[in-house]
């Protein structure tokens, strides 16, 4: 499946801004089953100083900064990929093995750093009260390891109402979770607090999904956002990536963009700007199927 | 008074080591000396020379500051008289000690930003170092220069019951409290001379020195002379004393994160000349704070962009970012094996027994002894504090143990050492207290080695049998003498000289903390003199129950109103007619704008934040008008408060004269001048206007006239010059066109005038536009023709002279913010943060 995908942010500041630092997550990073045929961004105005950095996690970055006056900043990124069916959408998540096992494994030392990491707390990954017994009704003892997860996918899905606007980035783990609300990275973040606080590792995966336009009606320009999802790290199959919020495990519609601990460590787009009122900002992501 | 101090070590079974002598009484060898030298001084003489080191330390202004406590800014330094002696044996252990422990720590810390093979292959658990924050991903596989990536290294030890010293605390991201060690030693020098120099007191000055050098040689830019800055969190930090101190002895520029830009990838320093490159960054800034863009958002303290500069070794800064990940008292229970599997050698300084939680059989330990331990979390901050598991409830213990079984990894407990004791001057006495040794150590990118200052900075408690020592809970300083005849510093420093200094450039912020500087301390005379007089005048009224009719003390407290714009103030009848509270609050009230006592908080906050500027003396006299504010601040009877101008004006006064003695002219000099002459300029045309605008009868006029000279200390001039009664006419001369009276306004624009004119960016071509502003302000006022301005034409007021003024007063607050835009224009604090919002699918 081959897409093009459009993600423009506007920023509009109330006064001049005299200087500008940012930090870009938006560049398709090389996951397995993706093949990223271009990519190219734009800056408006051209920045001063711009440099492509690797973070941590091997994700491409871009950092710039505008040292000179200016009203508005636009980034653009324009992409298209390919993206093939996963091997795991093959698996048999009953001969998966039993998650006590990788549970064990990731503990010892046989398992390497970069994947330990990923079942420890971070920013928004927290082991809030409850989390675990929550998780511990799909991740019974000795289950396969996919089959817990996909178990505790639907569970996410039934028990959670997709509710834009009512959490922001500095809502705590725990009003989700008492309030079953939000948006896509919160599904993530509370699906990856569930495994790991039972010790297994996971990612959050930021990237795009084509939605689906209703029957008989052509697809909307603008009407996709970023989205985010999660992988769990099963032993043999890889990082294998399940999204919450359509209740599915991950096929060939998600466009991976960057992999992290968390939100906080691959946002989109981030910066600090010296200017004397507040800013506006517009965001448009459009994701186009070119050919099947 | 050893005797005293052996009895009481005899009588007193204490389970603690003491450092002079054994249960026994007998005298350590190395204590010897000094016990005679203690004997022999007898006690008064050991208490005159006590309060000697305390006040060389108050007159250089050493001060640190204590959080949460309003009272807690510029707390004296406090020093104890007795050193903390080490015999040369035991430093020989101490000194091979903390040098292999910096080479194991640093060593750990090129394997945490690099490899990680300690982490993979087992040998420090992932949990410890993944999930402490001091762990910044950023600095992945970033380096310094050279062998060493933790340049600058502080280790607490104290001695366990058995004599053998322990490591407490590693301190690797910020030590502080090298700057507090120098000035200990410098005091401790000029009193104890003699016992110095007969127990063969090692020097410390090759610490610093070997600092200066390492920093010069890691500069990745501009080698030959680099810009060294120290980056402070400010005045409100509590060592800011040192960090100020530090800069102006190694001839650094002290600079905060608002002073500082990153431009093109590198970091440059605002300065009223524009901006400066910066090549080395000597940070007491909390690595997270250090760049809001990709460490913690929310810091005010750092620098934006600073990260990237850094991975464009653009700059260097010290110690790099992320040394706080050993800062972890979870790592103290691998040492002893990392040590051998690092270094091939048994570790030689013991850290205090430590049980990391992440382990089960470690875990279990901690629980079944929780109330004999100091239960720690791996990552120290304001909320993470130690927890003394013997204060506890049983309810908080229940709490605390759930804690740490939820999240095991993060706690540590730890063994409570009994320190030992060592004799400090308490109440005229020796008295036994325990003590704390912290040690620097500095790496010395010549010779690939770490070097230990052969001394340091003590500390013991106040109080008996209490183990904390730090400063914010009121421990007690000492100087660290290291004894020995060998040549310890195998280090040979550069002279000074060999290394360049760079022209002491001044930074926006700190020129307008000048400006104001001198724009408050100048206001704060004109107060003090106007409120001296109208005391005078308030005493020898002879309408006591009608102040209201007396006009000269009715104009008086007018102008008072009009030149503080404490507006309505005495414009009441009402408050005239009982004018005590309002002059009260006028003085002592330092929420009210305007007040005597909130000029004098500003004053000293803007001194404060330069003090760096400042030579030794000023500062002690900021002291002092600091003490006489913190007088003034309560009270409430106006006989006190007569009393306490007088000397507050004899302080102002001094400020400005060792001022004018000490500081070299360069811009700072100006600056400071230019805030002044404003400040004075305007003050005068404002107390003209209000005092001589209405027109009163003539003896009135006259008493008035002659207070209007005396707030302007031009009473004698005027006496000398005219020979004559006073005139309105006169007084206008003398104050406003007079060329030779330095307190008329002509003179005092002229300053102006000057100060800019020497300005560094000042071309000398043609005029700038501050420059052309003041002349067009002086000659509107030497043109003036005071003789038409003193008539009343209409009988009742002076109006040509009151517009005149209204004119003058109005150019020189252009010219103000000219020089604000032109000097301080680069100060752009103001920011926001833009970041996506949550994607919504």
């Amino acid at each position: 499946m081959r897409y093009k995908v459009n993600h423009t942010t506007k920023y509009i500041y109330q006064a001049q801004a005299t200087l500008c630092h940012n930090i870009v997550f938006q560049s398709l990073g090389p996951f397995p089953y993706q093949h990223v045929e271009k990519y190219e961004y734009s800056i408006q105005p051209e920045p001063n100083f711009l440099v492509k950095r690797k973070d941590f996690f091997g994700n491409e970055f871009i950092y710039f900064a505008v040292q000179k006056s200016h009203k508005e900043l636009i980034v653009k990124s324009d992409s298209e990929v390919t993206l093939e069916i996963p091997n795991w959408t093959q698996l048999d998540p009953s001969s998966t093995p039993p998650w006590e096992n990788v549970k064990q494994w990731l503990e010892s030392t046989e398992a390497p750093n970069e994947t330990r990491q990923f079942y420890l707390e971070s920013t928004h990954v927290k082991f809030i009260d409850g989390l675990r017994e929550y998780t511990l009704q799909s991740f019974t003892p000795n289950r396969p390891i996919m089959e817990a997860m996909m178990d505790l996918n639907t569970r996410i899905n039934t028990d959670f109402k997709f509710t834009p606007g009512f959490t922001d980035i500095s809502t705590p783990l725990e009003d989700v979770f008492r309030y079953k609300k939000g948006v896509c990275q919160d599904f993530a973040h509370f699906g990856l607090a569930c495994v790991r606080s039972v010790g297994l590792a996971g990612r959050y995966m930021s990237g795009y999904i084509e939605t689906l336009p209703p029957p008989g009606k052509p697809k909307m320009v603008g009407a996709d956002a970023s989205h985010a999802w999660m992988a769990l790290f099963i032993p043999e199959a890889g990082w294998v990536e399940f999204d919450a919020t359509n209740n599915l495990l991950v096929s060939n519609q998600h466009i991976r963009v960057a992999y992290g601990r968390d939100f906080a460590d691959i946002v989109p787009l981030k910066g600090i700007v010296y200017s004397g009122g507040g800013q506006k900002m517009v965001v448009t992501v459009d994701v186009n199927k070119v050919a099947e | 008074m050893i005797d005293f101090y052996l009895a009481e070590r005899t009588k007193n079974n204490t389970p603690f080591f003491d450092e002079l002598a054994t249960k026994d009484g007998t005298v350590f060898s190395h204590w010897q000396k000094l016990v005679e030298s203690y004997d022999r001084m007898g006690n008064d003489k050991l208490n005159s020379r006590a309060k000697e080191v305390i006040q060389l330390l108050r007159d250089n202004g050493v001060t640190y500051n204590i959080y949460g406590d309003p009272n807690g800014m510029h707390r004296p330094w406090m020093l104890d008289p007795v050193p903390m002696v080490f015999s040369e044996s035991d430093w020989d252990m101490i000194e091979k000690g903390l040098t292999q422990r910096a080479e194991l720590l640093n060593q750990i810390l090129i394997d945490i930003y690099g490899e990680r093979k300690l982490i993979s292959s087992g040998l420090i658990p992932i949990e410890m170092v993944y999930n402490h924050l001091g762990f910044l991903r950023q600095m992945d596989k970033v380096r310094i220069p050279g062998n060493h990536q933790l340049i600058a290294y502080s280790a607490d030890l104290a001695r366990g019951p058995n004599g053998k010293l322990w490591v407490l605390h590693d301190r690797t991201d910020a030590p502080s409290g090298a700057g507090y060690a120098f000035e200990n030693r410098v005091a401790m020098t000029r009193v104890f001379p003699d016992m110095i120099r007969e127990n063969h007191v090692q020097k410390i000055t090759s610490y610093y020195q070997t600092l200066k050098n390492t920093l010069v040689n890691l500069a990745w830019q501009n080698k030959e002379n680099p810009r060294i800055v120290v980056l402070s969190p400010g005045p409100g930090n509590e060592t800011y004393f040192e960090h100020a101190y530090l800069s102006s002895f190694m001839g650094f520029t002290l600079a905060l994160g608002e002073d500082l830009t990153v431009s093109d990838g590198y970091v440059w320093l605002k300065t009223i000349e524009g901006l400066e490159k910066v090549d080395v960054i000597v940070r007491r800034v909390d690595d997270v704070f250090c760049d809001p863009l990709e460490l913690r958002m929310d810091s005010h303290l750092g620098v934006v962009g600073l990260m990237e500069a850094i991975r464009q070794k653009k700059v260097l800064v010290i110690n790099p970012l992320g040394t706080r990940i050993l800062e972890n008292p979870g790592l103290m229970a691998f040492l002893p094996k990392l040590c051998r599997e690092i270094m091939g050698e048994e570790l030689i300084l013991p850290s205090v027994a430590t049980w990391w939680c992440g382990q089960e059989k470690e875990l279990q330990y901690v629980l079944d002894n929780i109330q004999f331990l100091i239960i720690r979390q791996i990552y120290r901050n304001h909320v993470n504090k130690s927890i003394y598991g013997g204060n506890l409830s049983q309810q908080e213990i229940d709490e605390l143990k759930k804690r740490i079984i939820a999240k095991p990894y993060l706690y540590v407990g730890q063994e409570m050492v009994n320190f030992s004791t060592t004799p400090s001057y308490i109440n005229g006495n020796l008295e036994a207290r325990n003590a704390v040794f912290r040690s620097y150590i500095v790496s010395d990118s010549e010779n690939s080695s770490y070097h230990v200052m052969p001394g340091g900075l003590s500390r013991s408690s106040p109080d008996r049998g209490v183990f904390i020592v730090s400063n914010q809970s009121g421990g007690i300083s000492k100087d660290t003498w290291v004894l020995g005849t060998s040549k310890r510093s195998a280090v040979e420093a550069k002279p000074v000289s060999l290394i360049k200094q760079v022209d002491n450039i001044l930074p926006s912020r700190t020129g307008e903390n000048l400006f104001w500087l001198g724009r408050y301390i100048e206001r704060a005379i004109f107060l003090v003199r106007m409120l001296r007089i109208i005391l005078k005048e308030y005493y020898e009224t002879e309408d006591e129950f009608h102040m209201e009719d007396d006009i000269t003390l009715v104009t008086l407290l007018q102008t008072l109103t009009s030149i503080t714009a404490t507006f309505p103030g005495f414009n009441h009848r009402k408050t005239l007619h009982n004018p005590e509270k309002e002059l009260i609050s006028l003085v002592n009230d330092q929420n009210k704008p305007g007040s005597l006592s909130q000029t004098l908080q500003f004053f000293l906050s803007n001194g404060y934040a330069v003090r760096d500027r400042l030579g030794l003396d000023t500062w002690r006299i900021m002291d002092n008008i600091s003490e006489e504010w913190d007088f003034l601040k309560n009270q409430n009877n106006l006989n006190e408060i007569n009393r306490s101008l007088d000397n507050l004006i004899v302080k102002l006064m001094a400020f400005h004269g060792l001022n004018f003695d000490n500081m070299t002219r360069e811009p700072s000099w100006n600056i400071l001048n230019i805030g002044r002459f404003l400040e004075s300029s305007v003050k005068t045309c404002s107390i003209l206007k209000s005092i001589l605008t209405k027109r009163h009868d003539p003896e009135a006029e006259r008493t008035l006239l002659e207070y209007l000279l005396m707030i302007n200390e031009s009473l004698v001039t005027y006496r000398y010059r005219y020979r004559s009664t006073l005139e309105v006419f006169g007084v206008l001369n003398l104050l406003l066109i007079d060329e030779l009276n330095p307190k008329s306004v002509t003179y005092q624009i002229g300053r102006i005038d000057l100060h800019v004119a020497n300005m560094p960016s000042n071309n000398n071509h043609y005029l700038n536009p501050i420059r052309k502003k003041l002349l067009e302000t002086t000659t509107l006022v030497r043109l003036c023709e005071p003789h038409e301005l003193s008539l009343a034409k209409n009988g009742k007021s002076r109006k040509e002279l009151s517009k005149f003024l209204d004119n003058v007063i109005a150019l020189l607050r252009e010219a103000s913010d000219m020089i604000n835009q032109h000097y301080f224009s680069h100060i752009q604090s103001q920011y926001g943060f833009v970041t996506t919002k949550l994607p919504e699918i």
